[in-house]
């Protein structure tokens, strides 16, 4: 712990008020907030890709019962403010649960978050799959279809290897997105790294200080997902292609 | 081999007619491909050309006529495993090459041959090498096809195609759109496979080529054939005045300096 001591000390003289740190169970609530924030990521980066890999079907689909309604739920989705889907989905809708239900309402308010964050990205990886879909060439599917292809290998082997590599950039784009708005969650109380801060500022009138933290948290936590997208653009790139 | 015998041709049309929308595109053509002929078509752009090659693989439907691939009624077919058993006997390349940029040249030759025809993964790399030695570019099987330029592109195309060991390959303007520079080692690909028998259906615009190494040469305009014939008749005695008037101003833009061009009728050498 003493390097703990040192770093308290040392921002003592910058005028900075980390002795939180040296308390263990405000220091435990804070680290426990962080892991409840990266599981919300990780969580909700896997949901919002399956959303978003079945709405992009459905909006593709070429079946007007299907891509119509999709479409519709897509502009609803993007146009109105997450923090409202949120209140929304949680006080509205879970509330209709529970009375529906009773105590045994399986949705905690961490599973909204992960429902709505979920939903709500993956409408706009839906839009970005549909462009890249969009912009794989006609000609490359007939060049498929004349080798044999049937549709399921002609989708899988050329059509979507095509479409996630144009539509990569910005759905990297919406990742780093979602990280930062996970932060939503400390709306309806879910313990996160936010929330957690809340919890200490009001206890000890700290905010600069935990500011600080949430910053350098969130910041890395972008920067890791950013690393990893342009890691993968680099893996997939196609000589020839870009740069 | 099902090839009963020499006088059934390997591909048939008779009275193709198809349209986009309000535009008729083919309007009654009859042609027929012996197996291990090359036959070119020729004429204006829009003619339909690259729609006909386009119904002898399936790949677009007329609303009229019969098409026939060896046994195959290509017309009648309606499910998709029997359009996939047609297109494993017909290869097709195309004016803009259509390699799978996200694959290299290798896996570009041997995907359709795994994932189609289910061979094994070695042999149909074996294979590939073997074809990709044969188009002259064995030492670029692990580039990728936007590292090519276009005429190796189209080269691979061709190997791509021939990994599939069909019984004939259809070729939509593979030259159009190379620089003259290239238009040649990619003919001289052609040249070979005419040579060992494949059977060839060639749209093309190089008038010299379709002349030198065509069986029967074709002219359309408008969605009918206006004339047939052996190349040598086709080219020094074209019979219709519209062959003629085509003839000439094809002839006239890029050979005339290397063919003065002589009056119908008294060519014969």
């Amino acid at each position: 712990m003493s390097w703990l001591d040192a770093f308290v000390q040392w921002t003592g003289w910058l005028g900075l008020d980390y002795r939180f740190l040296l308390d263990a169970y405000e220091r435990g609530s804070f680290v426990a907030g962080a892991w409840v924030t990266l599981q919300l990521c990780l969580c909700t980066m896997a949901g919002s890709l399956a959303v978003g890999v079945a709405l992009a079907a459905a909006l593709v689909s070429g079946r007007p019962w299907l891509a119509g309604p999709t479409r519709l739920f897509v502009e609803v989705t993007r146009n109105t403010p997450t923090l409202v889907q949120l209140y929304c989905a949680f006080l509205v809708l879970n509330m209709l649960i529970s009375e529906v239900i009773g105590g045994a309402n399986p949705f905690t308010p961490f599973a909204w978050v992960v429902i709505v964050i979920s939903l709500h990205k993956g409408v706009f990886h839906a839009e970005a799959l549909r462009a890249g879909i969009e912009a794989v060439p006609q000609v490359t599917l007939e060049a498929a279809t004349s080798l044999g292809f049937s549709r399921r290998q002609r989708l899988w082997r050329v059509e979507l290897p095509l479409a996630v590599r144009f539509a990569l950039p910005s759905l990297v784009n919406n990742l780093i997105e979602l990280v930062k708005m996970t932060a939503l969650a400390s709306a309806i109380a879910v313990g996160d790294i936010t929330y957690a801060s809340i919890l200490i500022w009001t206890q000890r009138d700290n905010v600069l200080e935990l500011m600080i933290l949430i910053l350098l948290f969130f910041g890395l936590l972008s920067f890791v997902v950013n690393c990893l997208g342009r890691g993968l653009e680099a893996r997939l790139r196609m000589p020839g292609y870009g740069h | 081999m099902p090839s009963n015998d020499s006088c059934a041709p390997l591909i048939a049309l008779r009275d193709l007619h198809l349209s986009f929308a309000d535009t008729r595109v083919l309007r009654g053509i009859d042609l027929d491909v012996q197996r291990g002929q090359a036959v070119s078509i020729i004429g204006p752009s829009g003619s339909g050309k690259s729609t006909l090659l386009r119904c002898i693989t399936g790949l677009l439907r007329p609303q009229r006529g019969q098409i026939r691939v060896g046994d195959t009624a290509v017309h009648e077919l309606r499910s998709d495993a029997e359009f996939i058993a047609l297109r494993k006997r017909v290869g097709f390349v195309f004016q803009q090459y259509n390699l799978f940029p996200h694959l290299s040249v290798l896996e570009n030759l041997t995907i359709a041959p795994c994932k189609v025809l289910g061979r094994e993964r070695r042999e149909a790399q074996d294979e590939a090498r073997r074809l990709l030695g044969k188009v002259r570019l064995e030492h670029k099987e692990h580039a990728y096809p936007g590292e090519l330029s276009g005429g190796q592109q189209q080269r691979v195309a061709i190997a791509r195609a021939l990994a599939m060991r069909p019984e004939l390959i259809l070729f939509d303007e593979v030259t159009s759109a190379l620089d003259p520079e290239t238009v040649g080692e990619v003919l001289r690909t052609i040249r070979e496979l005419i040579e060992e028998g494949m059977t060839c259906v060639l749209v093309t615009h190089e008038m010299r080529f379709a002349e030198e190494i065509s069986d029967a040469v074709y002219f359309t305009e408008h969605g009918v054939i206006v004339e047939h014939g052996s190349p040598r008749q086709l080219f020094n005695e074209p019979r219709s005045p519209r062959t003629r008037a085509f003839l000439q101003h094809a002839l006239g833009r890029g050979e005339r300096e290397r063919r003065p061009l002589v009056p119908a009728g008294a060519a014969a050498r």
